[in-house]
């Protein structure tokens, strides 16, 4: 059976950074850091060392009609909000981009964490106080599963084609992606939409922090945190937002002109089977090694590494050494998260789609807070300014708990 | 015994709560309230938004509301009142739960 080329042709975004893919790279060039104190939100939460977060903006949900709405989370909200983007890149407009394929050829995937952490508090809230569950809502259901993104954005954009959710914590929306990949090469959707959505919540940072994953030395400095690969990192920094791309069959796409982000030429996604929280090196370089294998890649042919790296002590380090056990200090490599935070599911697409654009621009943007290489992060090519150097061939990770490991590599057309 | 009076309005003013209702949760202008109105074909619900009708009707009403034939007979915003009437009136008769003052 003849696989069928991928490319990507339509990317759409709401980030901390701002709304839409512009703002994410007018934030990168600028080298913003969308990192802000949550004191006054959360310190009511005792215990939470954690005060810091990159919210993205609220959105105009209004907009969507009642019946669409009443099921949407925040995060659905984002999800949505990108995936019109998308279409909108690919199609010049939605409608355009809907009506063009066939019933039941565009699919939609989308992951996030969990369902919306925000309805799942709101459900017990009115649930627990009194053990009473005839004041909850019919709709928060819709809220709380762990499709709900996936399923509100096919639902608001009538798609008949595949709807998944891969929930995968912060591999989420990489999953999604390469999910995507698989069911258009094999012919099975045209086209998929695919990526993350998440929505911040206090459960969510507070998560991390009763791990010591999440960065607490900075809640007065909040633009100096998350720190990836830095000698004074302190963990993540929670954030929300959406990232969505439009995979297209290369054949579909070219016989309407589209306008060719790049070709999804290979993806790797593998459990790591050792420890539900800890990186491990060993596991990182066989998906890295897996997913250029899958590309027909050597190696050396990578222009950049766009790395996971969140900000953690364990897991930066480890990232690093299966970089440069695979890529020597050859390849550039950088983490957005300095800027971004840690979008969590949504941050492989979101990355992803940073990348693209950086693709496009022939500029590698740097991991900011990246001011002293940490010693155990060493032996790789930091970029810690923006890098003029084409890009023709590139390569994004994206590891979450549950030892969950992500990579895709993609090429310029 | 009620007077007709006492009825009409005990009637209308089951309709303006029932109205506050219809106006933040299902965003229905206050000009399509009408006694006559479908809920399905001329305010839009369905299924689900009876759903969430009902959850809002207990919270308004201190109610406790299940599913039956009156409440499937349901059709128009008349047939709405009429209901909760009822089911007011049942709970202070001690049929159902005591109804919030």
């Amino acid at each position: 059976m003849q696989l069928k080329r991928v490319v990507i042709t339509g990317m759409g975004a709401v980030t901390p950074l701002g709304v839409g893919c512009e703002a994410l790279r007018l934030g990168l060039a600028q080298q913003r850091s969308a990192t802000v104190s949550m004191r006054n939100q959360w310190q009511h939460f005792i215990n939470l060392h954690s005060l810091v977060a990159a919210p993205a903006p609220d959105l105009n949900e209004k907009e969507i009609p009642r019946q669409n709405r009443r099921s949407m989370s925040r995060m659905s909200f984002y999800g949505y909000e990108a995936a019109r983007q998308a279409l909108a890149d690919a199609f010049g407009d939605v409608v355009a981009g809907l009506a063009h394929f066939a019933s039941g050829r565009l699919g939609c995937i989308i992951g996030s964490t969990t369902g919306s952490p925000i309805a799942l508090n709101e459900t017990f809230e009115i649930m627990l106080p009194d053990r009473d569950i005839s004041k909850l809502n019919a709709v928060k259901f819709f809220q709380c599963v762990s499709h709900t993104a996936a399923m509100n954005v096919a639902q608001c954009l009538g798609l008949t084609g595949t709807v998944l959710a891969t929930n995968a914590a912060c591999a989420s929306g990489l999953q999604a992606a390469g999910a995507a990949y698989d069911l258009v090469r094999l012919g099975t959707q045209d086209a998929v939409l695919c990526g993350g959505a998440e929505e911040l919540h206090p459960s969510v940072t507070g998560s991390f922090d009763v791990m010591f994953a999440a960065s607490a030395r900075y809640n007065d400095s909040p633009s100096d945190t998350p720190r990836p690969f830095d000698r004074d990192r302190d963990g993540i920094v929670c954030g929300e937002g959406s990232g969505i791309l439009l995979l297209e069959d290369y054949d579909h796409a070219r016989a309407r002109g589209a306008k060719i982000y790049a070709e999804v030429i290979g993806y790797h996604t593998c459990a790591s089977g050792d420890h539900i929280s800890q990186s491990n090196r060993p596991a990182l370089m066989q998906c890295l090694r897996q997913a250029l294998a899958s590309a027909c890649v050597a190696p050396d042919q990578i222009d950049y590494v766009n790395a996971h790296a969140a900000g953690t002590p364990q897991g930066d380090t480890e990232e690093a050494a299966a970089i440069r056990e695979i890529f020597g200090d050859r390849a550039p490599v950088s983490s957005l998260k300095g800027n971004l935070s840690h979008t969590l599911g949504a941050s492989g697409p979101i990355e992803l789609i940073a990348t693209l654009m950086m693709m496009q621009e022939g500029v590698i943007y740097p991991t900011l807070n990246l001011q002293n290489p940490s010693p155990d992060c060493d032996g790789i090519q930091h970029v810690t300014k923006p890098l003029a150097k084409p890009l023709t061939t590139i390569i994004k990770n994206s590891f979450a708990f549950g030892g969950i490991n992500s990579a895709l590599v993609c090429r310029k057309v | 015994m009620k007077t007709p009076l006492q009825k009409s309005m005990e009637k209308q003013q089951v309709a303006t709560r029932i109205a506050t209702i219809f106006e933040t949760e299902f965003e229905v202008a206050p000009e399509r309230l009408i006694p006559e109105a479908h809920l399905f074909q001329d305010l839009g619900l369905d299924s689900i938004d009876i759903v969430e009708m009902m959850v809002a009707l207990q919270k308004e009403f201190g109610i406790t509301l299940r599913d039956s034939d009156e409440a499937r007979a349901i059709r128009t915003l008349n047939d709405l009142y009429d209901f909760v009437l009822n089911e007011i009136g049942k709970a202070k008769s001690g049929e159902g739960s005591a109804p919030q003052p």
